[in-house]
């Protein structure tokens, strides 16, 4: 029995960390864009991959990974921020505002993974893994990138939930969340703060690119891969829960890594998806409830 | 009387223009292939095949004074969008000859579509052996190598490299995947190879360490898979970070190391060995020449797809040629039982089951590049006949 744990289940239990704060990185920006913004971002995955991209371009160039790893969400900065007041803002004013910022949105994902195929071809590329080696302890075998990124996905996940609940930043985040005139009318500058927090989610996802583009490739398609996984922790933690995207996350992605032990891996994701569905019918509103209304 | 006289004038005119014109018709080819999605690679290797065979032939005259004309449509690597699209280019653009599809499922799914239709398809990709095993076609043609024919070289390799080796396999839980786990190990075990175990993982899965711990529980020395495109790069990357390289020589399927992925999995390809129906290196000077034309026209490598694609049309024309016309059943004869030249040396499409014969490489990758280590004839690699419906 002890065997079982330290050979089989530790060592799933450990991926699936690393692989849950991924999703929780990814996640984190498209809970603060729903929940803050009402809008359903389903460019996000897309943004993950120009994470991953301009990383792989500025790699070439010369630029070495750890700067990246700070460059990279800087310069998403302003392409978020372009993109939701030059595209979002056109269509957020109005009473259909889900349905057509959804097809804005998932218009915009199309085009930028088209862009990446012209710009890039169609195969993959890897840059090569910043932190070699990996550590054993327990029996549990672990590469160091891997712990490098639970630890610093920890740090980032920390910093920003401080940043919203710690900061007065975030307070007028939240504020603007819960009621946008009145938080007008306070001398919030709303309009500001709805692009800037699209642009910090934004950049968060191409922060998650940057992370993962050494262990999972980068490829026009690649945002697919992150985009349902991501929606699903926002809905079972609460749109616009940080705090639930986090529980949420690691719960889901616990979810997944065990139950492969079980079952054929293919059945792992209707499980997931399953949970989704039941949480939408027994409690909508998620583990935590929407930004600003915790 | 000039009027009667001007009107047969007219006639005989009108006559000769009208054969002139027909003769002056293409051949249309249908090529429906990925242009997008997880196999754009390989869509785009296939089109460098088609067209510049198509651009070689027509400089020298065409098929029979005809030019070839294609028409591509994308697939996006979907059976059901294949379908849509292979119907749309024989209804609407009728083409005589329809190619170009990657998945088995797209290839199988068209050839019924085919037979509906009355036209002909042939795949120059499509590994799985039922295309021209149980579930063959009279009007489905295989001029790639199937997955028992590369099975069957790796297997030979196998057996006198690591006599009686214990092999885990790791394969795509679709057709392909499973078809050709199944083929090399029936081939292996012929050979003494133990089998330790089997996991199927979906396709496009991220994160293959979850059968690191099955894989080195068993303790294998050989690990074979027929993962292919981002999956290779993930699947040898990680098990690279997690060091299972170490002590196990990795074989496996011949479209699970292409030039597509090669550069991303880096070196932790270094090793690999598969069997193969194409090889940049095969020393012979119709393949030299081949390489060289690809190489200026592309500025890539060819790779398996591309040169199977490339002979495709060369067989096509020599079918039509032999037949004399480009109707179905006259160019299913001609196929039947063809030989014809291809960069990989002569090949002739077997009358029982419409699958090509050819000679298969043993490849192991180096430095970055395969290196040719052994080949296997080509009746000891086809296999027995398994097509009943014809």
């Amino acid at each position: 029995m002890l065997d079982y744990i330290q050979f089989v289940l530790a060592p799933q239990v450990v991926t699936g960390l690393a692989f849950g704060v991924a999703v929780i990185l990814v996640a984190l920006g498209l809970t603060i864009i729903f929940g803050l913004l009402d809008v359903i971002n389903m460019s996000h995955g897309e943004f993950y991959a120009f994470g991953a991209f301009s990383a792989l371009a500025l790699n070439w160039l010369g630029l070495p990974f750890w700067l990246l790893l700070i460059l990279v969400p800087l310069l998403m900065l302003p392409v978020g921020y372009f993109v939701e007041r030059v595209l979002i803002q056109r269509v957020f004013n109005r009473p259909d505002r889900h349905v057509t910022t959804l097809l804005l949105t998932f218009g915009f994902g199309l085009v930028l993974e088209d862009a990446f195929r012209l710009g890039f071809g169609p195969n993959p590329y890897r840059p090569d893994t910043p932190i070699r080696g990996a550590v054993e302890f327990f029996g549990i075998f672990l590469p160091n990138y891997r712990l490098f990124l639970i630890v610093f996905g920890g740090f980032v996940i920390a910093g920003v939930a401080l940043i919203v609940y710690r900061t007065r930043l975030g307070a007028m985040v939240r504020a603007a969340a819960f009621d946008r005139n009145m938080a007008a009318s306070l001398g919030v500058p709303v309009a500001w703060v709805f692009a800037g927090a699209f642009a910090f989610g934004v950049s968060l996802a191409g922060l998650a690119g940057v992370l993962l583009a050494p262990v999972y490739s980068v490829f026009p398609t690649m945002g697919r891969d992150f985009i349902l996984m991501a929606f699903t922790v926002v809905i079972v933690g609460g749109m616009g829960s940080i705090a639930g995207a986090v529980v949420a996350g690691l719960f889901l992605t616990q979810v997944q890594s065990i139950a492969s032990l079980y079952i054929s891996p293919v059945w792992t994701d209707p499980i997931v998806f399953g949970i989704m569905v039941v949480m939408l019918m027994v409690r909508p509103q998620g583990l935590f409830g929407r930004l600003g209304h915790a | 009387m000039p009027t009667f006289k001007k009107s047969i004038f007219a006639a005989l005119l009108a006559t000769t223009a009208a054969t002139a014109t027909h003769a002056a018709d293409p051949v249309k080819i249908g090529v429906v292939t990925p242009l997008s999605g997880t196999y754009a690679g390989i869509g785009q290797q296939v089109r460098w095949g088609f067209d510049l065979a198509t651009k070689q032939i027509n400089a020298s005259g065409g098929i029979m004074g005809r030019q070839i004309e294609l028409l591509y449509e994308d697939e996006e690597a979907n059976p059901s969008v294949a379908v849509q699209k292979a119907e749309k280019l024989f209804q609407v653009g009728k083409v005589d000859f329809l190619t170009g599809t990657v998945s088995s499922g797209s290839t199988l799914a068209v050839g019924q579509l085919a037979e509906r239709a009355g036209k002909l398809i042939a795949t120059t990709v499509s590994f799985a052996d039922s295309i021209t095993g149980d579930r063959c076609s009279p009007n489905v043609f295989r001029v790639n190598a199937r997955a028992g024919q590369q099975s069957a070289a790796l297997a030979v390799w196998l057996s006198k490299e690591k006599p009686k080796a214990q092999v885990f396999y790791l394969g795509p839980d679709y057709e392909m995947g499973r078809s050709t786990v199944a083929a090399f190990k029936s081939s292996a075990e012929k050979v003494g190879a133990n089998t330790l175990g089997e996991v199927f993982a979906p396709l496009d899965s991220k994160d293959y360490t979850q059968y690191f711990g099955q894989i080195r529980a068993s303790r294998p020395q050989v690990l074979y898979t027929s993962v292919a495109g981002n999956d290779t790069v993930r699947l040898f990357t990680q098990l690279q970070e997690f060091g299972l390289l170490n002590n196990m020589t990795v074989v496996g399927a011949s479209g699970t190391v292409t030039s597509q992925n090669i550069g991303a999995i880096g070196k932790a390809a270094e090793g690999f060995v598969t069997g193969v129906g194409y090889s940049t290196e095969i020393p012979s000077p119709e393949n030299k020449k081949f390489v060289e034309a690809f190489k200026t026209a592309y500025k890539a490598d060819p790779d398996l797809y591309g040169t199977d694609s490339y002979g495709l049309i060369y067989a096509y024309k020599a079918a039509v040629e032999k037949a004399k016309s480009t109707e179905t059943d006259k160019v299913r004869d001609a196929l039947r039982g063809l030989k014809w030249a291809t960069p990989q040396g002569e090949k002739t499409i077997r009358a029982g089951d419409h699958q090509a014969i050819q000679t298969m490489y043993v490849v192991r990758v180096a430095n970055g590049e395969f290196k040719i280590i052994g080949q296997v004839s080509g009746d000891d690699a086809i296999g027995a006949d398994t097509c009943t419906r014809f």
